[in-house]
């Protein structure tokens, strides 16, 4: 192939474009900024939004982590990344966070907690909240102005009447600044909380939808909630109340996935973020405790049965 | 073989749109700049990175010469329609910015202020809000209060607003819409 791209694939006036955009998006937190999202070369839909955000924004000699649901090597974090490799020659590459400087993911926030000096960009397939509740953007675009969010309420209570508790499981709407509320991208509830004063700046990208938004490093993130009905994460207790751990790495506080033992059919239960699991897993065998049953990651004789959306 | 300044090179582009969304993102914090212009005005390398045939800039005070007009690419525009106009900081404001609109606020202006000096002065602000993890102080040297008691204004209404980015030749600071800025 004798083709040569500029450095981060984008010609540099999409890139002016993209970084004028999220500068705009910054500055008002919480709000929607469209931008024309560019044809990348895959589909939309697989994470070009927060692409064109790392390919804008991404210099060399800068250390990049990619992410998807918590794994480095999972196929659209594999993806991703080799593109990025590709096209931004000088950068650096880590599964490691406490190592990187800039990373992009795909439904997880990394259970370390991040940096000032980090910054976290999340692919959007759904950017707008309201979209539930009212088909018309140009209306959204007006309640999202007049932060009129009583539908979206409405929607809520309607959930706590028909089943005791709101049933949203990720994608949780959360308000920003006290005005604008965003879909926070299909985090788990367990990840929201993270947005609340975040040392490092976290921006959103949805490239199909086009249009890029912002959480700006300590500013207040509220997942919309009733006074009686506190907003809560998941619950990762067992029948008897015990906290779960991870069968690999032992961890009683990260965020797990649910997974079958295709051997014996019983649910076990590991963490979702395979940085953090390897980084525990190491430091039980350093304090002489024996890691969990599964060395590798993943374990080869289990089978996924949950496969969050989007 | 056209010798370019690195202002308009992709690389320093890029340094320098990093220090403009870190300086967005924590308002009140100075960044130096890593590579000024080597011949004309310091605010040339913030257009420069942000600015092409897209967008439109007003230029009130006259600070641009007609071969920077032509490097940007940019087009001209009356100063209450602009996207993004720069002004002597020391001189006072003489016109509405655009605020944009409530279903699209992000159609407002950004204003590049140049001043004598950041980091010491006589102007000295506390701020608070969005970036700013309990309060940020800032001096500013060669700023006319007018542009702080007319930005009240301008931001009164969130989400109208402008968003301001203060430049002293050397160092770019930044004040988006959200933060309360209180004079001492």
């Amino acid at each position: 192939m004798s083709a040569s791209y500029p450095f981060g694939f984008l010609n540099e006036y999409a890139k002016k474009e993209v970084r004028r955009s999220t500068l705009k998006a910054v500055a008002i937190p919480g709000y929607q900024v469209p931008y024309s999202s560019r044809e990348m070369p895959m589909g939309r839909g697989f994470g070009t939004g927060g692409l064109q955000l790392t390919l804008s924004l991404l210099g060399k000699g800068e250390t990049l982590k990619v992410i998807d649901q918590g794994s480095d090597d999972s196929v659209n974090a594999v993806n991703l990344r080799s593109f990025i490799e590709m096209t931004c020659e000088g950068i650096n590459t880590t599964t490691k966070t406490d190592e990187a400087d800039f990373i992009q993911s795909r439904h997880r926030i990394p259970e370390t907690a991040l940096r000032e000096d980090q910054l976290i960009v999340l692919q959007v397939p759904y950017p707008d909240p309201l979209v539930v509740v009212e088909p018309s953007e140009d209306k959204r675009k007006i309640l999202h102005g007049e932060a009129d969010y009583s539908r979206l309420l409405v929607k809520l209570y309607e959930d706590i009447v028909k089943f005791d508790e709101i049933t949203i499981s990720h994608r949780y709407p959360t308000r920003i600044n006290g005005h604008y509320v965003i879909d926070p991208s299909p985090i788990p509830r367990w990840d929201v909380p993270k947005l609340n004063q975040s040392k490092a700046l976290i921006l959103l990208g949805a490239g199909r939808e086009k249009k890029i938004y912002a959480v700006p490093p300590y500013t207040k993130a509220e997942p919309l909630a009733f006074e009686d009905v506190p907003f809560r994460v998941e619950n990762f207790s067992d029948e008897n109340g015990q906290r779960r751990s991870c069968q690999r790495c032992g961890c009683t506080s990260s965020f797990l996935d649910e997974f079958v033992d295709s051997k014996t059919g019983k649910k076990v239960y590991q963490c979702s973020d395979s940085d953090w699991c390897d980084a525990q897993g190491s430091a039980s065998v350093a304090e002489g405790r024996t890691p969990g049953a599964t060395d590798e990651y993943p374990p080869t004789n289990i089978e996924q049965v949950v496969v969050a959306n989007g | 073989m056209l010798n370019l300044d690195p202002i308009w090179m992709p690389d320093a582009q890029q340094i320098h749109f990093r220090l403009l969304l870190d300086a967005m993102a924590r308002p009140g914090k100075c960044h130096s700049l890593t590579i000024a212009p080597e011949e004309g005005p310091a605010v040339l390398t913030v257009l420069a990175t942000l600015l092409d045939a897209e967008v439109l800039l007003a230029d009130p005070h006259t600070l641009l010469r007609s071969d920077d007009w032509h490097m940007l690419q940019v087009a001209s525009a009356v100063v209450e329609q602009a996207d993004y106009v720069i002004c002597d900081g020391s001189r006072a404001p003489n016109f509405t910015p655009k605020l944009g609109t409530l279903p699209s606020p992000e159609q407002s202006a950004t204003l590049i202020l140049v001043v004598d000096e950041l980091g010491q002065g006589d102007a000295s602000l506390r701020l608070t809000g969005p970036g700013i993890a309990d309060t940020e102080s800032l001096l500013i040297k060669g700023l006319d209060k007018q542009w702080l008691e007319m930005r009240e204004d301008w931001v009164c209404s969130f989400p109208l607003g402008v968003d301001l980015i203060l430049l002293d030749g050397r160092q770019i600071t930044a004040l988006p819409r959200t933060t309360k800025v209180e004079m001492l």
